[in-house]
């Protein structure tokens, strides 16, 4: 079967939701070749791809979950293949990432985690009601080049203007960019600038870009 | 003619002196009226008092009864959290783990507070409209309150992975939205408004939808009254023709990107169609834009006389002129559409 075909598949596996049936049909195919091999060939191309379709309107943000959960069973598999692991590309750089304060919807930062470790960040994820001096204190413990920051409604995305000011605080604001996403802004772009942020992605699979534009910043 | 005549012309679709039209003027209430929104939300009497001036000022054919999704998932236990100018929203959700699902309380209308504010400023509203204007209530679909309640991921992942657990949420979702559907109606309500918020092409799949259709088809079977679906800000195309073949529905709110033409299309020319001005960009709109997107509306629905000019997704903005909305009212009311 073509690389293309295999893709094809496992597209159509996900959008019928068979999710351990997708996961099943990789780890074959790995243990035919190489983790590697399924991930750059297989899985990750048909991410950009299917990000495409998310970001059209063609696919629900179920399909997104969908996809998010395959990629991360399958990453956890090929994290444990010593081969993989060796060859893997790592260290793009480090992003503190977790929902602001008050914020309860994690769905968009956990696709952002599993998006942006499959392109190589070094994400610590902090979960759900991060208050903002914690977000500073991890980026300044981990040395992070990025904190990016969820929420998903106007009442919760207010508190992250905190993490700028505690940025600004500790000094920080020249060494590390701040990310922002979930819901509100897509529907109010002029709010990213408004809570302090660097920039923002429409969708999880676009935020390695993101982060990897906010990096070429500080260089 | 009444403001209720001309919504009910567009039953049939015989003429009417005007086009008919209404706006979610729901949070901007508090705006004529100076209040705060904290207060408004929890005062009917506060609320109405808003309402009147929407009357007042604009004289819409249909007034719409407090539109609060949030007010109505605190009565089954969501804390919610106030902003001065917004509508109130959900703090966090209630339900973390699917094992919760079997204590779920139902909630009781005479003594839960948020219910009773929703029935109260419905009452009030039937008071002193009921016959003359038309009265919409808006109200959760029972298959977007679960997202309410336990967050969009874990609603999703129950939808994917746990049938057992959506048939259990759902047959308490279900008794809930024809119990409080059916005590709008009973006092006063001319129909009801059920977005799809999470119901919708953008969040789930043909798969999800199909397992939700039956109940949803149970639910509003159940109801005494017409039904009206909106589109809650996402897109209802996809499954348009299968909200236009639930029991009771007469109008479908498409959103403000959607396409009449298509619509008519799918589901014929019998069914009202109303839309699709983007309401919560009207702050963002001067008068001149705001005439040029609504005549762009009107003369694409001049022939169509099953069509009620309304304004597609949340609430007008609490700070939007008075001015700008006006113009947009005024425009409906000089467009020589019969």
């Amino acid at each position: 079967m073509e690389k293309l075909e295999k893709q094809t598949l496992i597209a159509g596996l996900i959008k019928e939701g068979e999710k351990d049936q997708a996961v099943n049909k990789l780890t074959v195919w790995a243990n035919e070749t190489s983790y590697r091999m399924v991930v750059f060939n297989i899985l990750e191309p048909m991410l950009v791809q299917w990000g495409k379709l998310w970001m059209k309107g063609e696919l629900s943000l179920a399909h997104g979950y969908l996809s998010g959960k395959v990629a991360e069973e399958f990453y956890l598999l090929a994290s444990q293949n010593e081969e993989f692991v060796s060859t893997s590309v790592k260290n793009k750089g480090k992003v503190i990432i977790g929902n602001i304060e008050d914020d309860f919807h994690p769905l968009g930062r956990r696709l952002v985690s599993i998006y942006s470790q499959a392109a190589g960040w070094d994400i610590i994820d902090l979960g759900n009601d991060v208050p903002a001096e914690l977000f500073v204190e991890k980026a300044i413990e981990h040395n992070a080049q990025i904190i990016a920051v969820s929420a998903m409604m106007f009442t919760t995305a207010k508190n992250i203007l905190n993490v700028r000011k505690e940025m600004d605080k500790q000094s920080i604001s020249g060494k590390v960019k701040l990310a922002v996403g979930g819901a509100v802004f897509k529907l109010r772009p002029e709010l990213v600038g408004e809570v302090g942020g660097d920039g923002t992605a429409g969708t999880a699979m676009e935020a390695p870009e993101l982060f990897e534009s906010l990096l070429a910043m500080l260089n | 003619m009444t403001n209720l005549e001309r919504i009910l012309a567009t039953i049939p679709g015989i003429d009417a002196d005007y086009q008919p039209f209404t706006m979610l003027l729901s949070l901007y209430g508090a705006s004529l009226i100076k209040t705060d929104t904290i207060d408004y939300y929890r005062d009917p009497e506060l609320w109405f008092e808003g309402q009147r001036a929407v009357v007042d000022t604009f004289d819409p054919d249909i007034v719409i009864s407090p539109f609060s999704f949030p007010i109505e998932a605190e009565a089954f236990g969501c804390e919610l959290v106030f902003l001065n100018k917004y509508a109130p929203n959900i703090k966090k959700p209630i339900i973390t783990d699917l094992s919760q699902l079997d204590n779920l309380p139902s909630p009781d209308f005479e003594t839960t507070k948020s219910i009773q504010f929703l029935l109260k400023g419905t009452e009030l509203l039937a008071q002193n409209y009921q016959g003359k204007r038309a009265i919409a209530s808006p109200i959760h679909s029972p298959a977007d309150l679960p997202a309410l309640l336990m967050g969009i991921e874990l609603w999703i992942d129950t939808l994917l992975f746990h049938p057992d657990a959506v048939d259990k949420i759902m047959k308490k979702t279900v008794e809930h939205f024809v119990k409080l559907g059916n005590e709008f109606l009973a006092k006063g309500t001319t129909f009801l408004v059920v977005p799809v918020n999470f119901t919708n092409q953008m969040i789930i799949t043909d798969k999800m939808f199909m397992l939700l259709l039956p109940y949803l088809e149970n639910a509003f079977s159940r109801i005494n009254g017409p039904i009206v679906i909106h589109n809650g800000g996402c897109k209802l195309m996809r499954f348009i023709d299968r909200f236009a073949n639930l029991p009771n529905v007469i109008a479908l709110v498409l959103e403000h990107t959607e396409s009449f033409d298509e619509a008519r299309q799918i589901i014929g020319d019998k069914q009202i169609l109303m839309g699709n001005f983007d309401g919560p960009n009207f702050a963002n709109l001067t008068k001149e834009k705001a005439i040029e997107l609504t005549l762009k509306i009107l003369n694409n629905r001049k022939d169509d006389k099953h069509f009620i000019f309304a304004t597609s997704n949340a609430d007008i903005p609490y700070d939007t002129s008075v001015e700008v909305i006006r113009a947009v009212v005024d425009t409906i009311r000089s467009f020589k559409k019969y």
